[in-house]
């Protein structure tokens, strides 16, 4: 798969951070972003869409990050979710490990970063 | 942040005022550091030789450092070894103010000598750089005091250096108070819980949110909306995150962040010690409020 070819579904209540990250992201020449403001959101947009990355947030209202990981893996286990939070502890980071995430980015997140994960995705290495 | 701290003492020294810090950060990126200033903060010259070389220099044409060796002052060895230091933050500041006029050479020197002596500063603070700034930023606002005492101070110190990081260097530390409440037109709190429960807050005016929010987000706003309140916010979420790392990696506490309120023309009453840290940047006054 090419980066041009991917679809990504950005998950953080910060508007700020979406909107940031999806600036990013739009600018490595992706298909398509699409945004979610919680974890219930998240869920229901990965069913709707199928994105094949999803950037996703841990601290967020209603439905937490990892609890909405859980839901899509549930729905999709290869599906390929990057947790993008403040908080990464060991403990956010096994959770998260444990919960089927794929790899882990500590805000704020930089632009080669977030590349290099669409990269691995696009090699299959993730 | 040495430079910024040398800043809030001589404010709290009344040595110079709000204005002359805010023009002297400005101008220090163009300032070069002198071999005078190097001098005098090594302990070599006295700013009163210092002067005195300048003078002279008005009517002999000569380097400074070639002077200060005819005149018996330093040693060609003592020239040598000033002129291969890397110029320090603080000594840069100084010298601006210095330059500007805000400072005499002998005031900067007193203040200097005593900022260092007051904060155990040594020429050498790339070598513990992180203890030094721990104890200057204890010492500066006496959390000594408070039992939580390391937690504010590593708090405050990363406060610092995400400051420095993503907003800008620009900025005067100014004393700490002790509050029960605080009232602003704009409030942001996020709680950190888990071992031990805190809250950490920003509180200003709306100018002052509206600019601190395009610095971090390097674009122009023109009123407070969602996305100024999620701007603020994330700059929050991102500090406390990475103090969230820190405990965790380095004392083995276990922490976690709630997601953050916005409050509008609203007080906010805290529980338990509350400090306010009050941080002065050119577009105005942030206050930064701990509470553990």
């Amino acid at each position: 798969m090419n980066i041009n070819e991917m679809t990504v579904l950005i998950c953080d209540d910060s508007m700020f951070a979406r909107k940031k990250l999806s600036m990013s992201i739009s600018g490595f020449g992706v298909k398509a972003v699409y945004e979610a403001a919680d974890g219930e959101e998240a869920v229901s947009k990965y069913k709707e869409f199928k994105p094949d990355v999803v950037f996703m947030d841990i601290i967020m209202p209603k439905v937490t990050g990892i609890e909405a990981l859980k839901q899509i893996i549930a729905e999709d286990p290869d599906a390929k979710v990057i947790m993008a939070s403040s908080v990464g502890t060991q403990s956010h980071l096994k959770d998260a490990l444990k919960s089927g995430a794929v790899d882990f980015l500590q805000k704020p997140i930089a632009d080669n970063d977030a590349l290099k994960v669409l990269e691995n995705v696009a090699k299959g290495v993730l | 942040m040495f430079a910024q701290f040398f800043g809030g003492y001589l404010f709290n020294h009344k040595l110079c005022t709000a204005e002359d810090l805010t023009q002297a950060f400005e101008a220090k990126k163009h300032t070069r550091l002198r071999l005078g200033v190097l001098a005098i903060n090594a302990g070599l010259m006295t700013a009163e030789q210092v002067e005195h070389v300048n003078i002279t220099q008005q009517s002999v044409d000569k380097r400074f450092g070639d002077l200060a060796v005819e005149l018996g002052y330093v040693t060609a060895d003592d020239v040598e070894k000033l002129l291969v230091q890397q110029p320090t933050d603080y000594l840069l500041l100084g010298q601006t103010l210095v330059n500007n006029g805000a400072l005499t050479n002998a005031e900067f020197e007193k203040a200097l000598k005593d900022y260092k002596a007051e904060n155990q500063i040594t020429d050498d603070i790339s070598d513990n750089q992180t203890e030094t700034l721990h104890n200057l930023i204890n010492e500066f606002y006496h959390f000594d005091n408070d039992e939580n005492a390391r937690i504010c101070t590593d708090y405050v110190t990363l406060l610092f250096k995400n400051l420095i990081r993503f907003i800008g260097d620009d900025f005067t530390p100014m004393e700490a108070s002790v509050i029960k409440n605080f009232a602003a037109e704009h409030i942001v709190i996020q709680k950190i819980n888990g071992k031990y429960n805190a809250e950490a807050c920003i509180a200003t005016d709306s100018k002052t949110y509206m600019a601190f929010a395009e610095r971090f987000a390097k674009e122009s706003f023109t009123e407070v909306d969602d996305f100024v309140n999620a701007t603020a916010g994330e700059f929050l979420n991102v500090n406390d995150g990475l103090f969230v790392v820190n405990e965790s990696n380095e004392h083995g506490v276990e922490l976690t962040l709630t997601p953050q309120k916005f409050l509008e023309n609203g007080e906010l009453a805290l529980s338990g010690t509350a400090f306010c840290i009050p941080v002065n940047y050119p577009f105005g006054k942030l206050n930064f409020i701990i509470a553990t």
